[in-house]
C-alpha cells in the first residue's frame, strides 16, 4: 500500500480523496494554488505544497510542478480526482516514468478512450453498440439517402461545418428526407461554403445512462450498476440518481454486461464509467468511456455500500478486487444534486465571493460532499461547483422526499447559488414520476 | 472561521496496519519516485521546463513559447528527407589542421566524440516528397558549425556532385562563421563554395538555402545568401557581424528583433519564413515546381528542334502578327460592342465616357492582383524581397502552377481594406518593388518559366525614400532587362496602368487590358493640371488622352481587350478568369515554342515600332 498520496486536485473531490486516505491510514499531500491557501483541502491534508499562481494552467494543470512536488514530498502515488489532469494521458505517462503510481488507468487506455473515433472503433470491434452513422461524409441526396436507409429513420442530417443548429435537420422517413437534406445542405453551403454532410441516427428523448466499472490489474472487472444522469443543462449534469427508473432488471443486466465487455475490450484498470444513450425504445448505444472517478460517484456508493475512492487506491496499489459481480447488490435509491455558485437568473453566470453563512442539512441517509465553510471565499478561477447533496432511502419516492426536505434545510449565504432551481426540479411532477430525458430542462424550464 | 491547524491527524495509529498490507503485496522492491534525467529540458527561449518527449514530437519547438530549439543534423534529415532516402556523402574526412594550431586536434576529437559527428556539416542525397535533391545540414554543436577546410570541402563536393548529376541543392545553414583555428584557409572556403555555386547556377539548377539560428559570419557572406530561394526559420539570428560585435563597435544597444529572420524578410533578404512543421511540404512543393519539362506535358517548349523551327518562322510571323493586328482590333471592338447590346438594360454602362472608365478602373471593389492570382493559378508560393533593401508590399510575386505548369507571376497590389492599403502603399511601388519584380523575372529566365504580370497602380510611389533609393533607376532597369528576357512575358492591365510605374511591368510580348482598365502617361487629374492648370478638368482630359482599352487597342499599344460584361467585381471574377484562362493558354501556345532569341527579337520589334 502507498505511504503517502499526493492529491492533484482541489475543492470537494480533493477533500473526498483526503478523507478516504485518512481512513486508510495513508498520509496525504495537498497541492494548492495561490488562490487556495485557505481552501479546505489545503488545510485538511497532512502536508500541503503551493504549486503556482491562481490560473489552472500554471497550477493544477502544471504537470512538471506537480511531479516535482510529488518527488519532493516523497509521495508514492498521485490521485488526480476529476477534471484537471485526470484524463491526461501524457501526465499518466510521465508519472510512470517518474516511478509514481497514477491512480487511474494506463496512459494508453486514457489516450485510446480520449480519442472519440478510436474509442468508437474499439467498441464496435468489441461488439458494443455505437450510435449508427456519422462516419462517412455524404454530398449527394442519393448517397445520403442510402446512408439513412442503412441507419434507419429517424436520422439526423448534420452539416460537417455546421453549428448553432444551422445545417441541421431531422428526417423521420424517406418521404421527407430529400427536402430536409437539401435544405440543410443549402444552409451549409450558404453559411459555411461547404456541402459536406453527415447522416446520423437521431435519438428521440434519450436518457443518459452510465455504468460504474471497477477493474483490477488481474483482469477482474465488475460493474456497480447504473446512474441516470438525464437531467442536464447544456450538457452539464445537474442531478443524478441510481438506479434508473427506466431500466428493467433484464435491461440492467444486459447493459451492465456490455459495459464490462467494453472495459475488457480496452484492458481497463481502476474505476471508470461507460456512458450510454438509451432511446425511448430501450435501445442503448455507447457514447464514451470516462477514465476517472466521476462527480456523481456518491450515488453509486450509497446504493452499493462501497467506497469507490478506497477501491481506486487499492487497485492502484496492486490489490485484487474484493468483490465479485454476484456480491454486488443495489439497495434502495440514491439521488445527488449539484449546488453551484451560479445565478440562474443571469444565464447561470458564475458568482464567486465570500460565503458569509452556511448551514448543512443532516440526518439519516443525507450526505454532503463539499469543501466550503463559513467565511470561505470562493475564488473565481475554477469550476463553480460548491457542494454535492446526496440522499439515500428505500425507494425513489422516499429519496425524492428526502432530497426535497434536505434542499429546504440547506442554507448558503453571501453568494448566489442554483439551489432554488434544483429545488424546483425536485418539485416537478414529471420528475417525481420519473419521466425524464435529456430534454427535461428544455421542456419544463424553457427559461433556463 | 479559522481552520488552520484544527484538524486531527489520523495516519499515525493506522500506519502500521497499512504497512503490513504493503509488505505482503510488494513482491519486488519499488523504485523510489524520482524525475529521471532528461525527462524535462529547459527551453532556452522561455526558460520554462518542457517535457522532452513533447519537444521531439513537435519538431523541436517549445510547446509553451513556440520557440525553436536547434536541431541536430541527422534529426534534420529525418524531419525533411523521405524515410530511408538519405544517402550520406563524404561521411569520413581526414582531420585538417593547416596552421598546426596547438590543442585543436584534441578539442576536435573531443567534440567528435561528444556529438557523434565527423564534422560540422552532413551532406548527402535525399528525396523530399519524392523529389530528388542534394542536401547539406550544418550542426551548431560542432564548433558552432564554423566553416573550416573540411566543411568548405564537403559543401563544395556536394555542390559539384549536384551540378554533375543535375540535381537541385538544399543547404540548411547555421554557423558562427569561419573556424578561427584554421585561419586563412577558413576564409578561402567562402570563395571556394561560392565559386562552386556559380557553376551550379550556370547549369540552370535550383539552389535553396534554409537559414536557421544562428547564421552569421563567413557563411552568411557566402553560400547562405546565394540561394535562388532563401527560406528562414522564424526568429533565427541572421547576419554578417554578430550583434555583440556591432554593439561594441558602435557603442549602441541594438533594437529588439534586429538581425532576426523577420527583420531580414522586411529588408528583402529572405524569400519566406517557414515554420518547421511546414518545411518539408514547402521544399517538396518548390522542388516540384522546378522539375524540368513540365511544360512538355501540355505540349509547350517541347524540344530544341521545334524551337529552332519556331525561330525561323518567327521572322515572317512578326509581320503576320502586325498584319493581323488590324483585324484583331476590329473583331475585339465588335465583341465589346456586342456585349454592350446585350447589356442595354444598363444604360450607365452603355453610355460610358472615358472618365467613367477612369472611375471604374479605380473602384475599390475591383478585384486586386492577388485575387486574379488566386483564381487563375494553383500552388502560388509568394517570394519576398529585392535582396537589396526592402520587401515592397505594393508588388507581390512568386511562382505558381498554371494547368500544372510552372509560371512566375507578379502583380501590383492595392489591397482590399485600409490595413492592406497601407501595407501595399495603395499599389504604388517603391524601387524595391521593381527590383523584386526584376529579380523574380531573372529567376524565371533561369528556369525557363513564362512570366505573367498584373498591372494595377496609380503610379510609382512619389516620396523621398523612393528617390533616395533610385526610383527612376529601378524602373529603367526593368525596361532594359525585360526587353530581352528569354522567356515569354504577358502583362494584363487589370485596373489603373499609371505611367512609368505600370510600364516597368509591361515590357511584354503582349499587353492586354481589361475593358474598364486604363493605361496612361499620367493621371487625368495630373494631365489637366499640367496642361490647363486645373485638375477639375480631369474628365475632359480623360477624353482627349486616349487611355481606355478600346483607344489603346486602336493605337496598337495593346494586343487585346478583355471584355467585362458588367464592371468586374469579386463576385464575377471566376466568370472573367475562365475566359482569361483560355486566352493565357493560347498566349503560351503561341509564344511558348519560341526560343529566347526569338522572343527577344519579337519584343524588340514590338516596341521598336511604337
Amino acid at each position: 500500500m502507498f505511504h503517502k498520496i499526493l492529491v492533484a486536485n482541489r475543492g470537494e473531490i480533493a477533500v473526498r480523496i483526503i478523507r478516504a486516505c485518512r481512513q486508510m491510514g495513508i498520509k496525504t499531500v495537498a497541492v494548492y494554488s495561490e488562490a487556495d491557501r485557505e481552501a479546505l483541502h489545503t488545510l485538511l491534508a497532512d502536508e500541503a505544497i503551493c504549486i503556482g499562481p491562481a490560473p489552472s494552467l500554471e497550477s493544477y494543470l502544471n504537470m512538471e510542478r506537480i511531479l516535482s512536488a510529488t518527488v519532493a514530498m516523497k509521495a508514492d502515488a498521485i490521485h488526480p480526482g476529476f477534471g484537471f489532469l485526470s484524463e491526461n494521458a501524457k501526465f499518466a505517462e510521465m508519472c510512470q516514468k517518474c516511478h509514481i503510481a497514477f491512480i487511474g488507468p494506463d496512459a494508453q487506455v486514457i489516450h485510446k478512450m480520449g480519442n472519440k473515433s478510436e474509442a468508437r472503433k474499439t467498441m464496435m470491434e468489441a461488439g458494443v453498440p455505437v450510435i449508427p452513422g456519422g462516419k462517412e461524409p455524404v454530398h449527394t441526396v442519393e448517397e445520403a439517402m442510402a446512408a439513412a436507409e442503412a441507419i434507419g429513420y429517424p436520422v439526423m442530417i448534420k452539416a460537417s461545418s455546421g453549428g448553432g443548429g444551422k445545417g441541421m435537420r431531422i428526417s423521420r422517413s424517406a418521404e421527407d428526407f430529400q427536402m430536409n437534406f437539401q435544405n440543410a445542405q443549402m444552409e451549409s453551403v450558404k453559411g459555411f461554403s461547404d456541402d459536406t454532410m453527415y447522416i446520423e441516427k437521431y435519438m428521440e428523448h434519450p436518457r443518459h445512462i452510465e455504468f460504474q466499472i471497477l477493474a483490477d490489474k488481474y483482469g477482474n472487472v465488475v460493474h456497480l450498476g447504473e446512474r441516470d444522469c438525464s437531467i442536464q443543462r447544456h450538457h452539464q449534469k445537474v442531478l443524478e440518481e441510481s438506479p434508473s427508473a427506466a431500466l428493467s432488471e433484464e435491461l440492467r443486466r444486459k447493459m451492465g454486461e456490455t459495459a464490462v465487455r467494453a472495459a475488457r475490450a480496452v484492458g481497463y484498470e481502476n474505476a471508470g464509467t461507460v456512458e450510454f444513450l438509451l432511446d425511448k425504445d430501450k435501445n442503448f448505444y455507447f457514447m464514451e468511456m470516462n477514465t476517472r472517478i466521476q462527480v456523481e460517484h456518491p450515488v453509486t456508493e450509497m446504493v452499493t455500500g462501497m467506497d469507490l475512492i478506497k477501491e481506486q487506491i487499492r487497485i492502484a496499489a496492486g490489490e485484487r478486487l474484493s468483490v465479485r459481480q454476484e456480491d454486488i447488490h443495489v439497495s434502495g435509491w440514491a439521488i445527488e444534486c449539484r449546488i453551484n455558485a451560479e445565478n440562474p437568473e443571469k444565464h447561470f453566470m458564475p458568482c464567486p465571493g465570500t460565503i458569509t453563512n452556511v448551514l448543512l442539512p443532516g440526518g439519516n441517509g443525507v450526505r454532503v460532499d463539499t469543501a466550503i465553510y463559513n467565511q470561505y471565499k470562493v475564488p473565481p478561477n475554477y469550476d463553480s461547483m460548491l457542494l454535492k447533496l446526496i440522499v439515500h432511502d428505500k425507494d425513489r419516492e422516499a429519496a425524492v422526499a428526502k432530497m426535497r426536505s434536505a434542499l429546504g434545510e440547506l442554507i448558503i449565504e453571501g453568494i448566489d447559488t442554483n439551489l432554488d432551481f434544483v429545488y424546483e426540479i425536485i418539485g416537478n411532477e414529471a420528475f417525481q414520476k420519473g419521466d425524464v430525458d435529456t430534454d427535461f430542462i428544455g421542456k419544463y424550464f424553457p427559461a433556463y | 472561521m479559522i481552520l488552520r491547524g484544527m484538524f486531527k491527524k489520523t495516519y499515525t495509529k493506522l500506519d502500521m496496519k497499512a504497512r503490513n498490507v504493503e509488505l505482503q503485496d510488494a513482491g519486488e522492491p519499488q523504485e523510489e519516485p524520482n524525475v529521471p534525467e532528461g525527462l524535462w529540458r529547459k527551453c532556452n527561449k522561455c526558460g520554462r521546463p518542457v517535457y522532452s518527449e513533447d519537444v521531439i514530437q513537435n519538431f523541436y519547438i517549445c510547446p509553451k513559447c513556440k520557440g525553436y530549439f536547434r536541431v541536430h543534423a541527422y534529426r534534420r534529415f529525418e524531419m525533411i528527407a523521405d524515410e530511408g532516402s538519405f544517402e550520406e556523402w563524404d561521411a569520413k574526412m581526414e582531420f585538417s589542421n593547416p596552421l598546426d594550431f596547438p590543442g585543436y586536434e584534441k578539442k576536435f576529437r573531443a567534440v567528435q566524440e561528444k556529438t557523434n559527428l565527423d564534422e560540422a556539416v552532413v551532406t548527402g542525397k535525399v528525396t523530399i516528397e519524392g523529389h530528388p535533391a542534394v542536401m547539406g545540414v550544418c550542426d551548431s554543436r560542432f564548433f558552432m558549425s564554423s566553416m573550416g577546410y573540411n566543411v568548405g570541402e564537403k559543401i563544395t563536393r556536394a555542390i559539384e556532385r549536384a551540378t554533375k548529376e543535375r540535381l537541385p541543392l538544399i543547404l540548411y545553414c547555421c554557423s558562427g562563421g569561419a573556424r578561427m583555428q584554421e585561419g586563412m584557409v577558413s576564409l578561402m572556403q567562402m570563395a571556394k563554395t561560392s565559386a562552386a555555386l556559380k557553376r551550379h547556377h550556370e547549369a540552370g539548377l535550383l539552389y535553396i538555402t534554409v537559414l536557421t539560428d544562428p547564421t552569421t559570419g563567413g557563411v552568411t557572406a557566402s553560400f547562405a545568401m546565394l540561394g535562388d530561394v532563401i527560406l528562414a526559420e522564424p526568429g533565427a539570428l541572421i547576419g554578417f557581424a554578430g550583434p555583440r560585435v556591432i554593439e561594441q563597435t558602435i557603442r549602441q544597444k541594438l533594437p529588439e528583433g534586429f538581425q532576426r529572420a523577420e527583420f531580414l524578410l522586411e529588408h528583402g533578404f529572405v524569400d519566406r519564413i517557414v515554420e518547421r512543421q511546414e518545411q518539408k511540404k514547402m521544399l517538396g512543393k518548390i522542388l516540384e515546381i522546378h522539375e524540368k519539362n513540365r511544360w512538355a506535358q501540355i505540349g509547350l517548349f517541347v524540344n530544341e528542334k521545334q524551337t529552332e523551327r519556331a525561330m525561323i518562322e518567327n521572322v515572317t510571323k512578326n509581320i503576320v502578327i502586325e498584319n493581323k493586328t488590324e483585324n484583331a482590333i476590329e473583331s475585339t471592338i465588335k465583341n465589346v460592342a456586342e456585349n454592350r447590346t446585350q447589356e442595354q438594360e444598363n444604360p450607365a454602362v452603355f453610355s460610358k465616357t472615358p472618365w467613367d472608365t477612369v472611375l471604374l478602373s479605380r473602384k475599390s471593389d475591383r478585384p486586386a492582383a492577388s485575387a486574379y492570382m488566386k483564381t487563375l493559378f494553383t500552388d502560388f508560393i509568394e517570394f519576398h524581397g529585392d535582396r537589396y533593401c526592402r520587401d515592397d508590399g505594393a508588388v507581390i510575386g512568386g511562382i505558381a502552377l498554371f494547368h500544372g505548369c510552372p509560371v512566375t507571376v507578379i502583380g501590383q497590389e492595392k489591397g482590399k481594406n485600409t490595413k492592406d492599403n497601407v501595407k501595399c502603399n495603395f499599389g504604388m511601388p517603391s524601387p524595391d518593388g521593381y527590383r523584386k519584380a526584376l529579380r523574380l523575372m531573372k529567376q524565371a529566365e533561369k528556369f525557363g518559366r513564362p512570366v505573367i504580370c498584373f498591372v494595377d497602380t496609380p503610379g510609382a510611389f512619389c516620396g523621398m525614400e523612393a528617390e533616395e533609393r533610385g526610383q527612376g533607376e529601378a524602373i529603367a532597369r526593368n525596361l532594359f532587362f525585360m526587353s530581352d528576357l528569354k522567356v515569354p512575358i504577358l502583362t494584363i492591365v487589370i485596373g489603373e496602368g499609371g505611367s512609368g510605374g505600370a510600364l516597368a511591368l509591361a515590357v511584354a510580348d503582349e499587353v492586354w487590358m481589361m475593358e474598364n482598365a486604363i493605361y496612361s502617361i499620367l493621371s487625368p487629374e495630373g494631365f489637366a493640371s499640367i496642361l490647363w492648370k486645373d485638375s477639375k478638368k480631369a474628365p475632359e482630359a480623360a477624353r482627349v488622352m486616349k487611355i481606355t482599352a478600346k483607344d489603346l487597342l486602336k493605337m496598337g499599344m495593346i494586343e487585346k481587350v478583355l471584355p467585362e460584361k458588367t464592371p468586374i467585381s469579386l463576385e464575377h471574377l471566376s466568370e472573367m478568369t475562365e475566359q482569361m484562362d483560355k486566352e493565357i493558354l493560347e498566349f503560351l501556345r503561341k509564344y511558348g515554342p519560341m526560343n529566347g532569341e526569338a522572343l527577344a527579337s519579337h519584343r524588340y520589334s514590338r516596341f521598336r515600332n511604337l
